[in-house]
């Protein structure tokens, strides 16, 4: 496997606070990878590392076969913290972003033309960065960070900030980025997200990697415990139904998910239920990313730190 | 090295290329230097309007013909103290233009008895009358009268006009004083007169200079407030840019483009050029005025290298103080507690400068000469001072320990600087800087 990042056992402490601890991690060139975790757990104080912007405690970081100093204009970056000139013009900053990033040119000014059509910013080239809304800065942003066609792109959490409407515009260009073979690393603590485009996560808490692996081969390693039924009639009540620890209703697709006891096989249950009352569907469900971490959560550190991740991912 | 460029080049245009540059380095001091030039002189033109009209005068009839006589000739009284005065000022045509400020006049005089005087005054304010003096006999009798002279006018008066009468008539009691004893004012003002004093300074080689004063206290000064203003405004352009880029966000995407070496040589460069904008700027002004007034060779071509090489040291030292520090802090006002204790030391040769140029060669001149941060102002200011020509081994050692410093400045900035940049919130210490510049 060819790898555009490679990490080994790179700790960082700040104080006290142990930042980063042992982490160990391998991203195939050309793969989309999202690298979650609660916030505080050390994603973007890999991200730096990665990027030599702060030095690792010990370990070693490789990217592209070299290090990021070597390598920067090999990389696109858009850092967690969003920042612009705001006396700058649009264009003129992005040009300046790309001359760091070496691109010069005649063909720069089309370029940076074009891409601010692309990504729905089609008339403030000549604006100020100051006069734009803070989410068509951060779009700005995000163009500097591509814009010198990195065969490395890693975006700090992309999508904060950003209504859904522009967060689909961004979420696009990423897709059309990884598939001309770009390899894409990005920090997200909204887990769905990353649900929805990754092929491959790695999950990180409290500076310890604690998943790393395809979307699938994680939902497999977890063993599924819920059952998910959509009703005819919606006033049924699935108390009685032995098994069952948890019911709640979703409320975006007006289904009532099962959580089975851990000592109760799903299957039975699932029959159980069917028995029970007509339904329109009914399956046992491959557990969300949130349920994933959680359940990891729960595992390592116990069922009190979990409810507070949970806590935190419904605010998400 | 193409990016610092293109990092200096921004640095550059962001700064020099603004209108608030432009406006506050260029056309302000333009502004003010017209104003000097063209427009006080016209005013004081405009403000000589002549003084007109009728003056009452309450005095011994030998005091009227004196002072009928003085207002005739005009008041050139002012001419004694010009005549006093150095070359170079009244060469100054703002001094000329002051100092010519004669005054014109259109008086006459009625002569009134000592009587009726409140009459007098009531008509000199219904504006019969420009003013009433009075001059007491007994004050041209005994000088030691305690009586005086009174001059009565208008609210409305100018005091420029009024300038004019008082001066008039006091020396016109004089006159009558020396003529009442038989002597001719002017043999006694010739007498008086104090003659001009050409000083000429002996060297020890057998040499003579003729001793110029403005030379000795004015240049010194300017070299040292041109170095003060060049380097301290470009050196608070990089303060500010480097804190707006922090608190701006921005670095985090700069620093993943180029290394904070880059981003820190780029800067001091670019801020160098704005330094050396000014610079020139100014200096040429400077050096226009000479060249003006025909003092040009009052600066030796070898004070203007040694102001260029203490330029470069004078400007690196301020620059990484300032970059350090902006790189510290992530407001403009956490700033001011760790520039206070600088600006403290900095200040030093402003608030010497009289006693520096005095004894250009004296102890606390020779060895804040030597003491970096202070040496380049302090040095400019012993060179173009003194008269005896400061020892070449002591500037070779005071260009040598400035370049040493600045070596070791830029080291610790360095070391600042990169951890300083990525640094949010509570601004450190002057003991956490030192521990950064020792974790590095």
């Amino acid at each position: 496997m060819n790898c555009a990042i490679h990490l080994q056992g790179i700790s960082k402490s700040f104080g006290d606070t142990k930042a980063v601890q042992h982490l160990e991690l391998d991203i195939a060139q050309g793969s989309m990878c999202g690298f979650l975790g609660p916030n505080g757990a050390g994603k973007s104080t890999t991200i730096r590392m990665i990027m030599s912007i702060i030095h690792a405690d010990s370990g070693s970081i490789d990217v592209l076969g070299t290090t990021a100093l070597k390598a920067k204009d090999r990389i696109g970056y858009l850092p967690e913290e969003r920042g612009v000139y705001r006396k700058m013009k649009v264009a003129k900053f992005i040009e300046y972003i790309a001359n760091l990033k070496g691109m010069y040119g005649s063909s720069l000014k089309k370029t940076i033309a074009e891409w601010l059509e692309r990504i729905d910013l089609p008339d403030v080239q000549h604006k100020k960065c100051e006069e734009l809304s803070k989410g068509m800065q951060q779009k700005v942003q995000f163009l500097a960070a591509i814009i010198h066609e990195p065969e490395l792109i890693i975006l700090d959490e992309p999508f904060s900030g950003l209504d859904p409407v522009n967060a689909k515009v961004i979420g696009s260009v990423i897709n059309d980025l990884h598939k001309e073979g770009r390899t894409i690393l990005f920090s997200t603590h909204v887990l769905h997200q990353a649900e929805q485009i990754c092929d491959r996560i790695v999950m990180i808490d409290q500076g310890v990697k604690v998943l790393d692996g395809s979307l699938g081969s994680i939902q497999e390693q977890f063993d599924p415990r819920i059952v998910q039924v959509e009703t005819v009639d919606p006033s049924v009540c699935f108390d009685s139904i032995a098994g069952i620890a948890n019911i709640s209703m979703s409320e975006k697709n007006k289904r009532v998910n099962l959580r089975i006891h851990e000592d109760a096989n799903p299957i039975d249950v699932l029959q159980k239920v069917v028995a029970f009352t007509p339904v329109r569907s009914a399956q046992i469900s491959k557990p969300s990313l949130d349920e994933i971490f959680i359940e990891q959560v729960a595992r390592s550190r116990g069922t009190e730190a979990a409810e507070a991740i949970r806590m935190e991912l419904d605010h998400a | 090295m193409h990016k610092i460029l293109t990092v200096a080049w921004r640095e550059f245009r962001h700064t020099a290329m603004t209108k608030a540059f432009v406006l506050g380095a260029i056309v302000m001091p333009i502004l003010m230097m017209a104003l000097f030039i063209l427009v006080i002189p016209l005013m004081m033109d405009s403000n000589t309007t002549p003084l007109q009209g009728t003056i009452v005068l309450v005095a011994p009839n030998d005091v009227v013909v004196e002072l009928e006589t003085q207002i005739s000739k005009g008041i050139t009284s002012i001419e004694e103290v010009a005549d006093q005065l150095p070359d170079v000022i009244t060469n100054d045509p703002i001094a000329s233009a002051m100092l010519g400020n004669n005054s014109q006049t259109d008086i006459s005089i009625l002569v009134a008895p000592n009587e009726n005087l409140d009459s007098l005054k009531d008509q000199v304010r219904n504006g019969d009358y420009v003013g009433l003096i009075v001059v007491p006999d007994s004050i041209i009798q005994d000088d030691e009268s305690d009586e005086q002279l009174s001059l009565f006018i208008p609210s409305s008066f100018s005091p420029n006009h009024m300038d004019i009468l008082t001066r008039a008539t006091s020396q016109s009691v004089v006159n009558v004083r020396l003529r009442r004893l038989g002597h001719e004012p002017k043999d006694i003002h010739d007498l008086v007169r104090r003659p001009r004093t050409i000083a000429t300074r002996l060297s020890d080689d057998g040499g003579e200079e003729r001793d110029n004063e403005f030379a000795r206290r004015i240049i010194p000064m300017a070299f040292m407030m041109l170095l003060w203003i060049a380097t301290f405004t470009s050196g608070n352009c990089l303060l500010t840019t480097t804190i707006e880029e922090k608190s701006n966000k921005v670095m985090e995407v700069l620093l993943s483009a180029i290394s904070p070496m880059q981003l820190l040589a780029g800067k001091i460069l670019g801020q160098a050029g704005v330094s050396a904008v000014i610079l020139c700027m100014y200096g040429s002004a400077a050096l226009a005025g000479l060249v003006t007034f025909a003092l040009l060779d009052l600066i030796p071509f070898a004070h203007l290298l040694m102001f260029v090489i203490f330029f470069v040291i004078a400007y690196f030292m301020i620059a990484t103080i300032m970059a350090a520090v902006g790189s510290a802090v992530s407001e403009l006002r956490d700033a001011q507690s760790l520039m206070g204790p600088v600006m403290l030391i900095l200040i030093i040769p402003l608030a010497l400068w009289p006693v520096l140029a005095e004894h250009p060669n004296g102890m606390i001149a020779t060895i804040s000469s030597f003491t970096p941060p202070l040496l380049p102002f302090v040095m400019i200011l012993r060179v173009t001072a003194s008269t005896e020509p400061v020892a070449l081994w002591q500037v070779i050692l005071s260009i040598g320990i400035g370049l040493g410093s600045v070596i070791a400045m830029l080291w610790m900035c360095a070391r600042i600087f990169r951890i300083g940049i990525l640094i949010q919130g509570k601004p450190p210490n002057i003991l956490q800087l030192v521990k950064w510049i020792r974790q590095g």
